[in-house]
């Protein structure tokens, strides 16, 4: 266990920079997400963590060492990568000893570990198969398990429940989140996918472009996005974001006044967000849609409704009336709406 | 339905031209090492009294040509076998060092090695045996050995590029992470992996040497260090040499290549084709 | 919340080349066959072009009319050997890709030609041609009463002989190389030009030779390459003979080493460069570009 720390890190492939500049402290225990979309930097960070790429500037410490010129055997690490990148040659229990064996541990002390992890990870009954034999769920525990066995100070984790389906991928979230609290290892987990982040961070960093765009728990994120890219990005259905003007209390868009507790300053362009639940449905709404499509989700529904020649997207509680054609009104919880400057995207 | 007979008759049809040219100056072989000497030099398609008689000269060495069979039937097997250990070793080293390290300049000594496989080894003979003259290796089976794996070296390290390239680069990466030394990744993870390509690319490089005659003919010369191969062309020196004792040493010289062919048919098939040239 | 106030430490200038263990193991493992290269590919090149520094010796090649003679045979050779035995590889590569389980009998019966060394062989063939004893002759004889032709005195039947040799020898790998392409082919491909109602030979003109043709090609420029090497198949059918008449520039170096004349010996193999340089040059070129495309 351990704390890892980014100092003003920077990446360049040849003479294309990938990463800006990353400042980030990950605390002794904790489960940090990097999230972005495809061509972020969150995996290069990772692998820079690993020692797997050279970094361009900058410094990476675990537990307050420099390891920028340690080799990756040496930074008492372990990695599961998003392929589980198992050795077929090897039976389940070979790969998860594989670690030791190249330390020249006794053999009884490896077995004695594998059979442990074996044991957290109900991998017992598949010690002597080997990985073509196993599902992608199993073969991934197995990768989760080689990580383990290691007892490093840092878990990295590249993407690696991408390849599973849907259901699969639900549970193995859980099953990783509840390995975290009961080893309490300091974790760096890398994903695209939002819903994974919320769900397992302790804390979030949201990347984009090579530079982190907010850094903070979950909710915190959720609540109050710091620009515009994290409050589209994080939440699903997405924020519900258009143009509008600032003026007399109110933003004026979309033909219409849409209120909000957040200020500006008068005549200011902002961008008006609001997320989908915070769209109530009321006959006292002074908004109106009309509905295009009704997504009945069981305990939800979700409607997309047009005001002017915008898009919106309506979370309702339970079940709802509506019929594809209706007019609705809409009455928008000021509290919850969020202002960004249309320039520069901050929250306002 | 009628139709479907046709073709197959049609298949088979074809199939019997086919045996015919494959086997007949194989089944001569066989023909002349079973006859005796009058009914080898009568032109029957069939001995009237087959006889093993022949491979009872060549075991006991009764003839002039054959007075050191079996020493060179051994020099045959001990170099086959010491190229093919040889020529592994250095092509999965190289292999290795080009395809999972990276090594700086690694393109071009795959490049000079290509290079070295095209051209055509009737070419490269005399300047060898030059060289090796210069070398004091003549009539030394070592001179032999490190030419022929000279000459199966590119393209074994070729194979072995090619079928290294498609192994997953996450599986060095991991084995970083758990720890790994560059030998023991070349030991406990790519070798073992490697295994069905070394398969074919060893038993390429025995083969090349054990069927090689024109090197084996500049560089050796003594009776007692030459190859089977050059022995048997020994035999055409004079006009009234026992043919059929020829063939029949020809025959036993054909067994191990057919044999090893057979029983590794399926690995060189795939291993060959596989490094074969791309379209 | 956020940051935790670790430790400054100042930023040190990036990483600098050094050279890790995998960088020397690298050049560790790859030594064995540099060394290899040098002591007996690049010195005796060099010490063999050393050897044919002299003009004197060309002039005399080219005043031999024994070398005149030898290249026409290598050409011929190259230019009919190597289409005729493509054009037989193609169809029997169809062939063997029907499945049957006798005809993977035959195909493993097809490659022993291959697999066998060329001594026996190639001896068993010269003496099944000859004019005496040899089994042609002799079923010549049965059925016809007449006697056969004196078959490798005469240099033309001599050469195309070598030329049959040749083919017999190496047209097995070949097949199997178009084999594997014809196998590359996906099976949907054919059935799709089965729904649309193509003939056997519109599938192989639409379906089969577009996806062969590239392989079918750089195929039979390396074959061209490695029949110029062909060493075997003459030296050990005619020797060369009758009166020297059925030489190919591979055989003929060994006839001046032979003699003693080691210089027209380099002479000649650098005579032959001119013709397996280019080939060679175009083999290099389409074998990187099918690496680089992967």
């Amino acid at each position: 266990m351990a704390s890892v720390s980014f100092s003003d890190v920077k990446k360049s492939f040849g003479a294309t920079p990938v990463l800006h500049g990353i400042s980030l402290d990950i605390l002794d225990g904790e489960f940090m997400v990097l999230v972005g979309p495809s061509g972020c930097g969150k995996s290069t960070l990772l692998r820079m963590l690993a020692g797997l790429e050279e970094i361009s500037a900058g410094n990476i410490a675990i537990d307050t060492r420099v390891v920028n010129d340690v080799e990756s055997k040496d930074r008492d690490i372990a990695m599961v990568f998003q392929s589980y990148a198992l050795y077929p040659h090897m039976t389940v229990g070979e790969n998860m000893g594989f670690s030791l064996r190249l330390r020249n541990d006794a053999k009884d002390l490896i077995a004695q570990r594998v059979a442990q992890t074996a044991k957290i990870l109900n991998l017992g009954p598949y010690l002597e198969r080997y990985p073509r034999e196993l599902s992608g769920g199993q073969r991934q525990r197995v990768a989760m398990g080689r990580a383990i066995v290691r007892d490093p100070k840092v878990f990295l984790f590249d993407e690696p429940l991408s390849n599973l389906d849907a259901k699969l991928r639900v549970a193995m979230r859980a099953e990783i989140k509840a390995l975290h609290q009961r080893l309490k290892t300091t974790t760096v987990y890398v994903t695209h996918d939002q819903v994974e982040a919320m769900t397992m961070a302790d804390r979030i960093a949201v990347m984009n472009e090579g530079r982190i765009e907010q850094l903070g728990e979950p909710l915190e994120l959720y609540d109050r996005p710091a620009n515009l890219f994290v409050a589209q990005f994080i939440g699903s259905p997405a924020m519900n974001v258009f143009d509008g003007i600032f003026r007399g209390g109110a933003v004026e868009a979309l033909g219409t006044r849409w209120p909000s507790n957040a200020k500006a300053a008068e005549g200011q362009k902002v961008k008006y967000g609001v997320r989908p639940e915070h769209l109530g449905i009321s006959a006292q709404g002074a908004i109106t849609a009309e509905v295009v499509v009704v997504e009945p989700m069981g305990a939800e529904t979700e409607l997309v409704v047009k005001v002017a020649d915008a898009s919106l997207v309506v979370t309702a509680h339970g079940r709802s009336n509506a019929k594809p054609g209706d007019a609705i009104k809409l009455a928008p919880d000021a509290a919850s709406v969020h202002l960004f400057d249309a320039a520069s995207g901050l929250r306002l | 339905m009628k139709k479907k007979y046709l073709n197959e008759a049609f298949l088979l049809l074809m199939a019997v031209p086919i045996l015919l040219w494959s086997l007949l100056p194989i089944y001569h072989i066989f023909l002349f090492s079973i006859s005796s000497k009058d009914s080898a030099f009568s032109g029957a398609l069939w001995p009237d009294l087959p006889t093993l008689r022949n491979f009872s000269y060549i075991w006991k060495q009764q003839h002039f040509y054959l007075y050191h069979f079996w020493v060179q039937i051994w020099n045959s097997l001990w170099i086959a076998v010491a190229v093919g250990a040889l020529t592994l070793a250095v092509a999965s080293c190289a292999a290795f060092a080009i395809s999972r390290l990276k090594v700086r300049g690694g393109r071009t000594v795959m490049n000079l090695a290509l290079f070295t496989y095209f051209i055509p080894a009737a070419f490269l003979a005399i300047p060898m045996y030059k060289a090796m003259g210069n070398y004091g290796l003549l009539n030394n089976r070592w001179s032999l050995v490190l030419a022929m794996v000279t000459l199966a070296s590119p393209y074994a390290i070729w194979v072995l590029k090619q079928a290294s390239d498609k192994l997953p680069w996450e599986l060095d990466e991991a084995a970083r992470i758990d720890g790994a030394t560059p030998l023991q990744l070349f030991r406990l993870v790519y070798l073992p992996l490697m295994t069905p390509s070394m398969v074919a690319i060893g038993t390429y490089a025995l083969l090349l040497a054990w069927n090689e005659y024109l090197y084996g003919y500049l560089l050796l010369s003594h009776e007692r260090t030459i190859t089977l191969a050059v022995a048997l062309g020994h035999f055409t020196a004079a006009d009234d040499s026992p043919w059929e004792l020829l063939m029949a040493t020809g025959l036993v010289y054909a067994l191990p290549p057919a044999a090893i062919y057979y029983a590794f048919r399926r690995y060189m098939v795939s291993g060959l084709t596989s490094g074969a040239v791309k379209s | 919340m956020s940051a935790i106030a670790l430790p400054q430490t100042s930023p040190l200038p990036p990483a600098q080349r050094r050279m890790t263990s995998w960088q020397v193991w690298g050049l560790i493992l790859i030594a064995p066959y540099v060394l290899v290269f040098l002591a007996f590919v690049l010195y005796p090149v060099g010490y063999g072009l050393w050897l044919a520094r002299h003009p004197e010796s060309y002039v005399k090649l080219f005043n031999d009319p024994i070398f005149f003679r030898t290249v026409v045979n290598t050409i011929f050779f190259i230019l009919v050997a190597v289409n005729l035995k493509f054009l037989l590889a193609l169809w029997l590569s169809g062939f063997f890709t029907h499945e049957r389980v006798w005809i993977r009998w035959v195909s493993v019966l097809f490659l022993l030609p291959w697999a066998v060394p060329s001594i026996p062989t190639i001896f068993s063939i010269r003496f099944m041609f000859n004019p005496e004893w040899g089994v042609i002759n002799s079923v010549i004889f049965r059925l016809t009463g007449l006697d056969g032709p004196n078959w490798l005195n005469d240099p033309h039947i001599g050469l195309s002989l070598a030329m049959v040799t040749h083919i017999w020898k190496s047209l097995p790998f070949w097949t199997l190389i178009l084999i594997s392409g014809r196998l590359a082919i996906p099976k949907e491909q054919y059935e799709a030009a089965s729904v649309d109602g193509a003939t056997v030979w519109q599938k192989f003109k639409y379906v089969t030779w577009p996806s062969i043709r590239t392989l079918y090609l750089s195929s039979t420029i390396l074959s061209m390459i490695f029949t110029l090497g062909d060493f075997n198949s003459v030296y050990l059918l005619t020797g060369g003979g009758p009166a020297d008449l059925t030489h190919v520039l591979a055989t003929l170096g060994i006839r001046y080493i032979r003699l003693d004349q080691v210089d027209m010996a380099m002479a000649t193999i650098v005579c032959a460069l001119p013709f397996v340089l280019p080939l060679v040059y175009f083999m290099m070129k389409s074998l990187s570009k099918s690496d680089t495309e992967r």
